[in-house]
């Protein structure tokens, strides 16, 4: 697991109250994990916190996993 | 109407129809009278009677008087009365009327038909009444409800509201020309205005049904009002219940609707649903029967179902108010215990026990978390819901009237929000830097704000100021000559430059117009409703204007220097970012618009069988949706804008 997918783990079940063990590569934050649309705000926020990065908005809320999530952090970071 | 005596021959025809007066000497009529169209009908006092025997009126049935007491009544021509149970006294009958199958339409004394009733409205304590009349427009209700600080300005609207009124006092009903009348029980001291329609209805007491030929009121099935004012092209229906109210123009009441010391102007729907001392500004919709509305001041304003709202804190009684600014929903089962403001298009989930003020974060959702309020600023700018409903509303605008009373300015973005969005972002702005990062929360105002999400709103905050100002610009560039193009960026009023702007009640301005009407007002040089009715057309006039004005102003204020200073690249940057803001507020919202279709919406479809057809059977597709369309269609339009202006910079 890349360090950028455990931080990304942390932080959703941090915000989303759940135990990062339930969190898979795979999961959907809002069908698997339950996320309501507010949360999905959220979820951006704290990782663009977490990550110390400004994340496109539209494109940013149009990630539905958690491995997309960290892979869209990982092309912010390298600038792409 | 020249009225003469009638003939032996007509009072023998009369009488043989079954016709009896205690004096015929006092029943007149007009050319084109024709006793044989008279039966069974008792005269009392003076009688006048217009042209019978034609076709006429909404169904075009014969004039004619039949079963019916009629005392000192006059009736234009081509009228059809029959069947008046009980008794139509005291009244001026218009041309083409239709009157059938009623109780009685009397007027006892002197009266102002609801004109003057004051409404104990917004606070239902009392201190703010609305003395209702039927030239009573949502501008002027809104000064005389919430200008109390200005002993002065109050003492003269009363004045001018008590000349209007003295004009209009009679102690005769009026019904007005091709209105009809039938299956009704009782209209007291109720003035109706033309081609009006009152079938069905209960009982009608002190008020006015104002109606026209180009847009007509319904009155229809078991209504009761009381102390009234119903405008043009209104319909009250269907038990609806009404007391000391003002039905404003094009409002839709019915379905058991019932509401008491309130007003709705224009647009405003009401079914089901229960209001109390509410100042409905236009646009304010309430569909459900588990709502509650009570001593609130709403515009464009939807109220989900099971909406409720405290304004007694059983203390010293139910003295509390509360304002939701334009464009506020609530949601199913919300509730505000009042005193609360809240800003300008905020859609409210939950329930809310703390008194907050959130009029300078607009465009927020505001939810419960774990029973506390939680406010998320900008938010609700990037939904389908407030896109949709900015599309909407002038489409929906029912007034079909030339002289409209309420003056609406629709825009969902303008100097009133946007202003409050710059608010927005020092706040924001000030809060991030204050914040500890162990803080979960921020308070304003009575509200929590989520310090993760002060970064966020700011950005969506200032995606707004960024479309706004380059859609105010694009205006300005599309409505110019390309080659004045320099002059118009030149500011042209600098006492109105950095205005500040307010809602009065759907006209948006400058609140320095304001304060020069009510200068004019206390000055006397405007004493009566038709030139303070003029006044506010002219500010509605200048909206566009006056939004360039501020806008240019604004602009310095944020830039540093003045547009008209501006390089033309510096031009095309500022449209750049309106391109760019534009495109991805448009893509926010089809992201939104995209939850529709995907994930559990579909829970509930395809009971025995296939869930993806039945949903989409009935539902349709992402791609084939014509808001979704809609919102593609705009994106390309944007690209072609930007194009096409930039190259005339």
């Amino acid at each position: 697991m890349s360090d950028t997918l455990k931080r990304v783990i942390d932080v959703t079940a941090d915000l989303l109250k759940i135990d990062a063990s339930a969190i898979r590569e795979e999961s959907r934050f809002v069908e698997d994990l339950g996320a309501e649309s507010i949360q999905s705000i959220e979820l951006v926020a704290a990782f663009e916190e977490e990550f110390d990065i400004e994340m496109d908005e539209d494109e940013a809320l149009g990630v539905k996993t958690v491995g997309d999530a960290a892979e869209f952090i990982n092309k912010v970071i390298a600038g792409e | 109407m020249a009225f003469r005596a009638l003939t032996d021959e007509e009072i023998a025809i009369l009488e043989a129809n079954g016709c009896v007066s205690s004096d015929w000497s006092l029943v007149s009529a007009a050319d084109g009278f024709d006793a044989r169209f008279v039966s069974n009908i008792e005269f009392r006092g003076t009688v006048q009677i217009g042209a019978l025997g034609d076709k006429r009126g909404q169904d075009n049935s014969v004039a004619r008087l039949k079963n019916a007491i009629l005392c000192n009544v006059s009736i234009g021509d081509g009228c059809c009365i029959e069947n008046v149970h009980g008794s139509i006294e005291n009244a001026r009958i218009g041309n083409a009327v239709r009157i059938k199958n009623i109780g009685e339409i009397v007027c006892k004394g002197s009266t102002g038909f609801g004109n003057g009733v004051a409404i104990e409205i917004l606070n239902e304590g009392g201190g703010r009444e609305l003395r209702i009349t039927r030239d009573t427009g949502a501008q002027l209700a809104y000064l005389s409800v919430l200008y109390r600080h200005d002993t002065e300005l109050m003492n003269r609207l009363d004045s001018m509201t008590d000349a209007y009124i003295k004009s209009l006092e009679s102690d005769r009903v009026s019904i007005g020309n091709g209105t009809t009348i039938k299956n009704t029980k009782k209209i007291i001291n109720t003035l109706i205005g033309d081609a009006a329609v009152i079938d069905g209805v209960s009982r009608l007491e002190n008020g006015t049904v104002d109606s026209s030929p180009e847009s007509p009121t319904h009155i229809e099935n078991d209504v009761l009002a009381e102390n009234f004012i119903i405008q043009k092209g209104a319909s009250v229906l269907d038990g609806a219940m009404l007391q000391n109210c003002l039905v404003g123009e094009a409002t839709r009441i019915g379905k058991q609707f019932s509401a008491e010391n309130s007003a709705l102007f224009a647009n405003s729907e009401g079914f089901h649903s229960e209001i109390c001392s509410v100042f409905a500004g236009p646009y304010t919709v309430t569909h459900h029967r588990s709502t509650l509305l009570i001593a609130g001041m709403f515009s464009f304003y939807n109220a989900g179902s099971g909406t409720n709202q405290s304004n007694h804190m059983y203390k010293l009684g139910p003295v509390h108010q509360g304002i939701l600014e334009r464009g506020c929903k609530t949601g199913s089962s919300s509730y505000l215990l009042w005193p609360c403001r809240v800003g300008a298009f905020t859609a409210i989930i939950g329930k809310h026990y703390a008194n907050f003020d959130t009029s300078d974060l607009p465009f927020a959702y505001i939810n419960e978390e774990n029973g506390k309020s939680v406010i998320i600023p900008g938010m609700n700018f990037f939904t389908a819901g407030t896109l949709r409903d900015g599309i909407k509303w002038p489409n929906r605008d029912r007034r079909k009237n030339q002289d409209k009373l309420d003056f609406i300015i629709f825009d969902v973005l303008s100097p009133f929000t946007v202003q409050k969005v710059l608010n927005g972002i020092d706040i924001l702005k000030d809060f991030s830097e204050k914040a500890e990062k162990s803080q979960e929360f921020v308070n304003h105002k009575g509200i929590r704000i989520k310090r993760l999400l002060l970064k966020t709103g700011r950005r969506y905050y200032q995606l707004i100021v960024d479309k706004y100002f380059g859609d105010v610009l694009m205006k300005r560039i599309e409505r110019e000559d390309p080659n004045k193009i320099a002059d118009i960026f030149r500011p042209s009023n600098e006492d109105t430059l950095e205005d500040e702007w307010i809602d009065v009640c759907g006209l948006l301005c400058t609140k320095s117009r304001i304060d020069s009407l009510v200068r004019e007002v206390k000055s006397g040089d405007i004493n009566d409703y038709d030139s303070l009715h003029a006044v506010f057309e002219k500010i509605y006039q200048v909206y566009e204007d006056d939004e360039w004005q501020w806008f240019l102003a604004n602009y310095r204020k944020i830039h540093g220097t003045d547009l008209c200073d501006e390089t033309p690249e510096a031009v095309k940057t500022l449209l750049t970012r309106w391109k760019d803001s534009s495109l991805k507020l448009l893509n926010m919202v089809l992201q939104d618009t995209g939850k529709e279709f995907e994930g559990t919406v579909a829970i509930s479809y395809g009971i025995d069988g296939d869930a993806e057809r039945d949903f989409t059977n009935v539902r349709g597709t992402f791609d084939a949706n014509s808001f979704v369309n809609m919102v593609n269609k705009n994106m390309n339009k944007i690209n072609s804008m930007y194009e096409e202006l930039v190259s005339r910079i």
